[in-house]
């Protein structure tokens, strides 16, 4: 009698064991990494970049009037962009550093609509070589996002 | 004996440098430059020995004002002239820098009507060592106390130059007046050339920069868009020119990476090796947006081309 509750132990403990090794082994896409991104956080970021590369390539190439609202609007998407990937990020340095980027771009992107906005675009243009250092494509081949990496092509 | 000779030449450049401004004209400041092969009558260049302040000058030169000095080598026999300028130049960034020229050697114009020499590039602009060439300084004989001519530096002109012969006493202690700029004379002969065939085709942009947007990601596009923007010079990293029909209207196309952006340039323009042309940003019936100056022939198209705000260096070759 007293043999079953050790026996339902070893079970139990086989079990687990069986458990852990299975979720443990195989596949590289399943853990959080050091260098690369997390299943998870890879399809959310993937997901929100394929959106927002298209959402930027759909405002095309302003004229100078214009230039104002297309900084807004880009402002609107990178910041929206940067909440998503942020809220899916796990623990790996790769992906952190990604976000970490994005973080960088918005208060830059901000400022360049500021200046926008005042007709000062040599400032808009001296403010994007700010955008330039992050490296973001870089960050995202990193993270192995290969959506985010590309750069959205203008339809216009 | 080369080292000596450029020595020498470096001395009697500085030296002259910190004789111009001088209230009193001094003598002797010229020291150390060889004996020029031709020989311009002392009768022809007597008149030119004077310090000068510029009163006018072609607007596209930059230069908003300057001194001059011309003077004889001492000892020099046969006597020959030395001169040295120091102009206060617009940067491309509008900021003020000086430039320091020497003029030498002196030759006469056709006709006895004058002098010109070389234009020496001399102080911070030049590498250490080096005296390099940057263009060319003719000159009328004096009339009064006006001498007229023109200059062409860096590579560019010829503009107008006139220049006011200061008397002994006076001194503009390095801070000379600025002078007129002169407009330029525009182009009016239609097209970009005598002949359609020498600019109707398609052309290929020479002068393109690096990709500004690349492993940029997201933020490429909206970094080609702002460094695409800039009265100092957007960055152009690739672009093509049509020209075709008659009257000749040309379509610009520049890239900023992933940033396209097409003019279409109307009344094309031309006289000698200028090129001008007015620029649209939506097609021939939209209002101009700014202008394209800049210089061509031979296959070749280069300058500047201003829409609103923003400026593009473009250099594009006949394919």
């Amino acid at each position: 009698m007293k043999s079953r509750p050790v026996v339902t132990l070893l079970l139990l403990a086989v079990v687990g064991a069986v458990l852990v090794a299975g979720c443990g082994g195989g596949g590289s896409s399943g853990g959080s990494s050091k260098g690369g991104s997390s299943g998870d956080f890879a399809s959310v970021a993937e997901a929100a970049c394929t959106k927002t590369n298209e959402q930027i390539a759909a405002l095309g190439t302003p004229q100078q009037a214009q230039v104002s609202k297309y900084m807004e609007r880009t402002e609107a998407l990178i910041e929206e962009l940067h909440e998503q990937v942020q809220a899916a990020a796990g623990d790996g340095s790769a992906e952190a550093a990604y976000v970490e980027g994005l973080a960088k771009a918005v208060p830059l992107i901000n400022e360049m609509t500021n200046a926008a906005r005042n007709e000062n675009f040599d400032a808009v243009r001296e403010l994007s070589s700010g955008l330039i250092e992050i490296h973001l494509g870089e960050l995202a081949e990193a993270a192995e996002l290969k959506t985010c990496a590309e750069v959205p092509v203008s339809e216009s | 004996m080369k080292r000596l000779k450029l020595i020498l030449v470096l001395g009697a450049c500085l030296a002259l440098l910190a004789s111009v401004g001088v209230a009193m004209a001094t003598t002797g400041a010229t020291t150390g430059y060889p004996q020029p092969r031709q020989v311009v009558p002392t009768t022809l260049s007597a008149p030119f020995e004077n310090r000068y302040v510029l009163t006018a000058v072609g607007s596209g030169a930059g230069i908003r004002s300057g001194e001059m000095k011309f003077e004889f080598e001492e000892g020099s026999s046969p006597q020959f002239l030395v001169g040295i300028s120091q102009f206060y130049v617009y940067s491309p960034t509008g900021e003020i820098e000086t430039a320091l020229f020497t003029f030498y050697p002196f030759t006469e114009l056709p006709g006895g009507k004058g002098l010109k020499a070389p234009v020496l590039k001399v102080g911070a602009s030049a590498s250490y060592g080096q005296v390099t060439q940057d263009g060319e300084i003719r000159l009328e004989s004096p009339v009064g106390d006006t001498m007229k001519g023109t200059i062409r530096i860096h590579g560019d002109g010829p503009w107008p130059v006139e220049f006011r012969v200061l008397g002994d006493a006076q001194s503009y202690h390095g801070s000379p007046p600025a002078a007129k700029q002169i407009p330029e004379a525009e182009p009016t002969n239609p097209g970009w050339g005598a002949d359609a065939s020498e600019y109707v085709g398609e052309y290929e942009l020479t002068n393109a920069s690096e990709d500004p947007t690349a492993k940029a990601g997201t933020l490429g596009a909206v970094i080609g868009v702002a460094q695409g923007l800039g009265v100092n010079g957007a960055v152009v990293t690739g672009g093509s020119m049509k020209v075709e029909g008659d009257p000749a209207v040309a379509t610009v196309k520049v890239q900023t990476g992933a940033s396209n952006r097409e003019f279409t340039l109307t009344d094309l323009a031309w006289e000698g090796d200028k090129r001008t042309a007015q620029v649209h940003d939506e097609g021939v019936e939209s209002p101009p947006v700014g202008r394209f100056e800049g210089t061509g022939g031979k296959g070749m198209v280069k300058g500047s081309l201003v829409s609103g705000h923003s400026l593009y260096k473009v250099e594009f070759q006949l394919k």
